[in-house]
């Protein structure tokens, strides 16, 4: 059998790559997409504590159905919000966004 | 199964992801010494199930087709609670289905509000 | 027992609030998008305040639904502190609504949001399990993200907003991930059962549990805004709707630390002795970045970001120093002073920016000529968070202070006087600006309309009063047990 660790190394590289797109992308849309990428990875976590972890029971897959729609939320309000700033700048590259500066 | 062995197991880790890694790149390198290269006008378009391509790939969504994504994104996630509770249902009883009734009429007066916003409407 | 026969009538304030959130939100659509409502104002602020004798009603006794759902004085002080909170928020915002420049915004909506943020707010500070814990924040956050965006055709809101989503988003995936190896580990969501097993499972996996503590830091650490996960806050600050940025910097940083206590005493309390030093470096570093930062500032609402980073830092002390309840005791105290402290300048700022059309520090020229009432009682508040004597925000940093002093992290007591001290300076820049410099040219004399004149009374009265007497909270507060369930 698979042992669980190979899933929690599956979990951590797609965390790191969704954090890295997070910090380094200039497109809002994937940088949304990156947070998705993080949260699904927390997924694959939850999913496999839940079926071969050392405690295995349902409660990881009940939290994986709240994460699911939580994220989903999110990215709708994420999206919404995106929408409206297209309307006002015309543009979603992350460096034209500098109004708001120290 | 334990736990125990987590730290030894990502050496394992480690050897799949070398494969994973070496697998395309000496694949890939390979069939570039071997392969003949000959590239015309015609070979070079791209192949789109034989149909002459026509404008640019990226093309830009209308605004009003987010919206309706967005709205269906909601109400499609949301029914991810049905079905566990579909399953399960004869042992939840009368009181999880009026829980549900619940969940379904809040649902109800999302979509009874983005109708009124006129979100529906494809304009 | 299950969750069905549990004694479902503790959560009767959290349902109530639900429903009365529906019921304006419903209302709001069914009267038509644009206009003004005044009345949907009123009636939110009406449910809160049911809401909240509902909560004194049934939360004074504890309980628990399936021991994930908790009702203790801890959740029932700090679901009162929310309650309160986004009442004034929502008296604050209703004169900022009515102003011709916000005409763009849609009012029900912004209130129902609110109430729906207040409810989140609840279910977090009241939950003992992972899962309704996550739920509750979730709420609260995905409600502050369409608030902060709430002027949408306003450049500086939505990009506030974007900002917020995006980083907001990535904390939440941050708290997720070190949740998912709490439960890994333990198999279990409840805190209850977390917090037996973390003193065993953190000698076996000792890198495990800190790496869990420490993702489950960054991400509450960015919803409180502590350095170095604060450098949101001044950009969504200034952004924001000024009432919305009264709402962050109060309802959500205090549920935030009702959530960060609820956690890392319950969760991790059998190891505290292996990360209270963490919190009291992250506490060291908040203070002193967020007041030297602020000194520079000269935009009121970035200022006031500055400086709540900084109030958040003295706000960490107690949580690295005091374990327990008299810990518990000074966060909660100091929580009521910074709610009332801050709300209160805050209505002040938001009368005063909305007026004069900037939010540079110079609006507040002359202030004290141009509505004595409103210069004197800003003062009160700017002296409070500052911690002069006579004032709310004296006492609670004085307590904070002793706490750090017996907890023997003297050090700690120390950079926070220091701090404080640096702290008078830009607060006495916004009183020069107020009482020693003359109106500008066309500021003409401020009318205070009725709400904001409650809430600035409100906030004025119990900052001195507490500051006088606090011994009228700090007994009752003496004679709870916070956390029934510790």
């Amino acid at each position: 059998m698979v042992p669980v660790t190979f899933f929690l190394a599956l979990a951590a590289i797609l965390f790191c790559i969704g954090l890295y797109g997070v910090l380094t992308r200039r497109h809002l849309v994937i940088v949304l997409v990156c947070i998705e990428l993080m949260l699904n990875s927390v997924n694959i976590n939850l999913v496999a504590f839940s079926a071969i972890g050392p405690f295995a029971n349902i409660t990881g897959q009940v939290f994986t159905l709240f994460v699911i729609t939580v994220a989903a939320a999110e990215a709708a309000v994420g999206l919404a919000i995106l929408i409206a700033l297209y309307r006002n700048r015309n543009s979603i590259d992350v460096i034209k966004h500098d109004l708001l500066r120290w | 199964m334990g736990l125990g062995a987590y730290y030894d197991n990502y050496i394992l880790v480690l050897i799949f992801m070398l494969l994973g890694v070496a697998l395309p790149v000496v694949s890939l390198t390979f069939g570039r010494f071997v392969r003949p290269k000959n590239p015309y006008a015609e070979k070079i378009t791209t192949y789109e199930s034989g149909i002459q391509p026509e404008g640019d790939a990226q093309v830009r969504y209308h605004v009003a087709y987010y919206i309706v994504a967005l709205e269906f994104i909601i109400f499609d996630v949301e029914t991810v609670f049905l079905i566990p509770w579909a399953v399960t249902l004869d042992q939840l009883g009368w009181v999880g289905l009026n829980l549900m009734l619940i969940f379904i009429a809040i649902l109800a007066l999302g979509l009874a509000y983005s109708w009124k916003k006129k979100v529906l409407e494809w304009n | 027992m299950t969750a069905f026969d549990a004694n479902w009538s503790l959560m009767t304030p959290e349902i109530v609030l639900a429903a009365l959130a529906l019921l304006v939100f419903t209302i709001d659509f069914m009267t038509g998008i644009h206009g003004k409502k005044p009345f949907i104002g009123r009636l939110s602020v009406l449910s809160l305040l049911v809401t909240a004798v509902l909560v004194v009603v049934t939360n004074s006794t504890s309980g628990s639904i399936a021991e994930v759902f908790v009702v203790d004085p801890f959740a029932m002080v700090f679901k009162l502190i929310i309650l309160i909170g986004v009442a004034m928020v929502i008296l604050i915002s209703m004169n900022f609504l009515d102003r011709e420049r916000n005409a763009e915004v849609y009012q029900g909506e912004y209130y129902s949001i609110m109430l729906f943020a207040a409810l989140g707010a609840m279910i977090m500070v009241s939950s003992a399990d992972l899962i309704t814990l996550f739920i509750g924040l979730e709420i609260l956050s995905i409600s502050s993200y369409v608030l902060a965006g709430f002027k949408k055709y306003s450049r500086p809101s939505t990009e506030a907003a974007i900002k917020y989503v995006v980083l907001g988003g990535t904390a939440s995936a941050f708290i997720l991930y070190g949740m998912s190896f709490l439960y890994g580990l333990t198999g279990s969501t409840s805190l209850l059962e977390i917090g037996q097993a973390i003193p065993m499972l953190f000698e076996e996996y000792t890198f495990v549990v800190m790496m869990s503590f420490l993702f489950m830091l960054a991400g509450f650490g960015f919803k409180i805004s502590i350095v170095p996960f604060h450098m949101w806050a001044p950009d969504v600050y200034e952004g924001a709707p000024t009432p919305v940025t009264a709402f962050l910097s109060v309802v959500s940083k205090l549920a935030g630390f009702g959530i960060i206590l609820r956690v890392f005493f319950l969760g991790f309390g059998g190891v505290y002795q292996e990360w209270a030093f963490i919190i009291a470096v992250i506490a060291a570093i908040t203070m002193i970045a967020g007041n030297f930062i602020a000194l520079t500032q000269t935009n009121v609402k970035r200022l006031m970001a500055y400086s709540g980073i900084a109030q958040a830092g003295y706000l960490l002390v107690p949580v690295a120093t005091v374990v327990g309840d008299v810990g518990i005791n000074m966060i909660v105290f100091y929580s009521v002073a910074y709610l009332m402290m801050t709300l209160g300048a805050f209505a002040v700022i938001t009368l005063v920016t909305e007026d004069t059309g900037t939010s540079d520090l110079s609006s507040f020229a002359g202030l004290y000529q141009r509505a004595p009432y409103l210069a004197i009682a800003m003062t009160v508040f700017l002296v409070s968070l500052a911690g002069l004597p006579l004032t709310a925000g004296f006492i609670g940093k004085a307590y904070i202070f002793f706490g750090a002093v017996a907890g023997e992290m003297l050090w700690l007591a120390i950079i926070m006087i220091v701090t404080s001290v640096i702290s008078f300076f830009y607060y006495f820049g916004f009183i020069k600006q107020m009482f020693m410099t003359d109106p500008r040219p066309n500021d003409k004399e401020l009318a205070v309309p009725g709400s904001m004149q409650t809430v600035v009374t409100v906030s004025l009265a119990v900052t001195v009063i507490l500051g006088i007497l606090p011994g009228l909270v700090l007994d009752i507060f003496n004679t709870f047990n916070w956390m029934a369930f510790f």
